[in-house]
């Protein structure tokens, strides 16, 4: 009994070398994609960029506000010297000759020197948030 | 930046780098020699020149347009020797350190709209909040 005729009566020569040459696709792909690895470089264990921290702010961003008690580091995994400040004020001119405030509770920036996590590796670094 | 008292409706400017693609915020890299610090580690001075950033007026609405812009800064920390813990569990982060006063001398630049504006010198500048020290967080907080 041949099976192809019992489950599949309606087969033809033309039919099964259409699906024999379909089933080759997926062994011809693979060729043009080691090609196109060879210029590319693998980032499997991802970039050496900074984690951010992962707690979001009020306006659903990956920020922390500076004060008492609050995270002051911007980055993640992280290990090193931190300085913070936060609720600037001063005057400044532009070029039209105006005087100009800024700062505000919000006005803050940070520095941050040292060991961080990222590509599944230990990194050294200096950031800073501005 | 305000015309006039510090509240939303007076902002006419708000510099900052562009949240990266990772949602890391508003933070770049120092180039080497941008931080120094006091062989006593009680002085932080950070400087660049010419950081890439963008000028949002409107932040933080969320149509706040972008138009690119420039800046150029000194900060300096210096410790009050006071000195302060955090440690927070849930959030996986100590620091340990001293509180600080810190100034900022600032110089920005939007060349599309032929605007720039130099701060008043460093000494002029205050704030109300500031810590110098040493943090761990993360898969460090454990270790």
């Amino acid at each position: 009994m041949d099976p192809v005729i019992k489950f599949h009566p309606n087969f033809n020569r033309r039919d099964i070398l259409k699906s024999s040459a379909l089933a080759l696709l997926p062994i011809a792909t693979p060729i043009s994609s080691y090609a196109l690895n060879e210029q590319q470089p693998v980032t499997a264990n991802g970039g050496t960029d900074p984690y951010p921290i992962p707690w979001l702010d009020k306006n659903g961003s990956h920020n922390q506000p500076a004060g008492s008690n609050l995270e002051p580091s911007h980055i993640y995994h992280f290990k090193g010297r931190v300085a913070r400040c936060s609720t600037f004020t001063g005057m400044g001119t532009d070029n039209q000759g105006d005087r100009i405030a800024f700062g505000s509770p919000t006005t803050d920036y940070s520095v941050m020197q040292g060991e961080y996590w990222a590509a599944r590796a230990a990194q050294q670094g200096v950031f800073t948030h501005i | 930046m305000f015309r006039g008292p510090a509240v939303p409706a007076n902002q006419i400017h708000d510099f900052h780098p562009p949240i990266s693609p990772s949602g890391l915020y508003w933070v770049v890299a120092v180039p080497k020699d941008g931080l120094t610090i006091s062989p006593d580690g009680n002085t932080f001075t950070l400087e660049m020149q010419n950081v890439p950033v963008v000028d949002q007026p409107r932040w933080p609405a969320l149509d706040s347009i972008a138009t690119p812009a420039g800046m150029t800064f000194k900060i300096v920390w210096k410790s009050t020797g006071e000195p302060v813990k955090y440690d927070d569990g849930s959030r996986h982060f100590r620091f340990t350190g001293t509180r600080a006063s810190c100034q900022l001398e600032a110089q920005v630049e939007v060349p599309s709209i032929g605007f720039s504006r130099k701060s008043d010198p460093l000494n002029t500048s205050k704030c109300d909040f500031a810590i110098i020290g040493e943090e761990v967080n993360g898969r460090y907080y454990e270790s």
